[in-house]
């Protein structure tokens, strides 16, 4: 504004004259400035107009605070056991019992599908009602006889190979086994015994298993639950203020 | 209790005491604040934060003067808020700077005339203060507002004295320069060209 083309020796008066209105120049470079605008219009204008600048500037009113900035302290708050900072331990639970769920589910189906495609390899489907139309043959060796005026028991096909037609059929042991006990090899069929093994391991092993798998399914529907819980408390959080 | 007492007493944790030297620096904090950003409420944030960020690094005080180290806390803190303004344009910096001040109340001894005219004053400074750099504002309202001395604008600015010397001049040129361009809206009494 007032700058005019004023030379080197203005333009370092110029600035000079910020610490000059400050007075805080060494006396030398003070009385240089003070000869200086004695004789140079427009660095004494440019000076004047500083210090009107300055003047309202100091002039500038001090606002009151509209509140007071005092720092308060929160008080700890007693967290509960799933709060905000359980998901450290709620993470990892989740993901392992989650992984074993898993492992277990697939041990099952693969063990469940080999079993399968083993019975069915076999001759043909063995039941337990296979087990009981047993080949009459069979059963004939197995069915004991007596015939009236001979002494002792003999076997159904015994009595039929002979010839006799009068004879009393004895309780079968075959009929009257437990139906879990093996099939006597006479049958020559070993898959019907596997059958029969894979029936108790149904009964027996399977249960404990699923209980497992129920348990461990109860316990990630569980887990998710208190990580969404826990996740809520800490968007609750408040800071400091 | 005096100030060195009150800083060793808030370094052990006394919260009662840190607020009584809250209480004796928040003026000068939130008028920093509020000529650095020119909004009241982005002013009340930026001194909050202010005495928060103190009361937490109160332990890494090494002595020196605590004005100028609550004022150097007070300055990033504006300068994070304007970077935050002008990064994710929250709000227009024009619009941030240029809002009206509240004023307080005339006193008794003012009259009415007085008080608008220094309420059109303080607008008007405010609008030219916003013209600045922020590295020449910050100077000329810790020297020229609120009156530190060179060597406590070097501390809370974190710079040397010859740079706070240059742009104390700069800034100071650059505001005398807004003020004569509009000088017409200036009132006959603050005029520079009279």
């Amino acid at each position: 504004m007032f700058r005019g083309k004023g030379g080197p020796l203005c333009r370092k008066v110029r600035g000079m004259l910020s610490e000059y209105i400050d007075n805080s120049l060494n006396s030398e470079d003070k009385s240089f400035i003070e000869r200086h605008i004695e004789t140079c219009e427009a660095c004494s204008k440019e000076l004047e107009s500083l210090r009107m600048t300055v003047q309202l500037l100091h002039r500038v009113p001090e606002v009151s605070v509209p509140r007071s900035f005092t720092v308060t302290v929160p008080q700890p708050r007693r967290e509960s056991a799933f709060g905000p900072s359980s998901l450290r331990w709620l993470r990892p639970a989740t993901a392992i019992v989650a992984v074993a769920l898993v492992v277990l589910l697939m041990g099952d189906f693969l063990h469940g599908f080999e079993n399968n495609a083993g019975v069915n390899s076999g001759a043909g489907n063995v039941t337990f009602s296979a087990v009981q139309s047993i080949p009459s043959s069979a059963a004939q060796q197995q069915t004991m006889v007596t015939v009236p005026g001979v002494m002792g028991q003999m076997s159904l096909a015994t009595a039929k190979a002979v010839g006799y037609t009068d004879y009393t059929v004895l309780p079968s042991p075959l009929v009257s086994q437990p139906i879990a006990q093996p099939v006597p090899t006479v049958l020559g069929n070993e898959e019907i015994t596997e059958a029969r093994v894979m029936a108790q391991g149904e009964a027996g092993v399977g249960w404990p298993l699923r209980q497992t798998e129920i348990g461990l399914g109860a316990a990630v529907f569980v887990l998710l639950a208190l990580m969404i819980f826990a996740r809520r408390q800490r968007k609750k959080g408040v800071g400091a203020r | 209790m005096d100030e060195q007492e009150l800083i060793s007493r808030s370094k052990s944790g006394d919260v009662e005491a840190f607020n009584l030297l809250v209480e004796q620096y928040q003026r000068q904090v939130y008028n920093l604040a509020l000529r650095m950003l020119g909004n009241s409420e982005a002013a009340e944030d930026a001194s909050q934060d202010t005495f928060l960020s103190a009361y937490k690094a109160i332990g890494k005080f090494r002595g020196g003067s605590f004005k100028s180290w609550v004022l150097h806390i007070a300055a990033n803190s504006c300068r994070d808020k304007l970077r935050v303004a002008r990064r994710y344009r929250i709000i227009s910096l024009d619009t941030l700077l240029l809002e009206p001040d509240s004023l307080p109340q005339a006193n008794n001894t003012e009259s009415p005339e007085d008080y608008a005219l220094r309420r059109e004053l303080g607008r008007f400074l405010s609008e030219g203060l916003a013209h600045l750099p922020e590295d020449q504002r910050l100077v000329v309202i810790l020297s020229d507002v609120q009156g530190l001395r060179y060597e406590e604008v070097a501390q809370v600015t974190g710079s040397s004295l010859g740079t706070v010397k240059s742009r104390l001049n700069r800034g100071r040129t650059r505001l005398r320069d807004f003020l004569l361009q509009r000088e017409e809206l200036l009132p006959s009494k603050f005029r520079l060209n009279k």
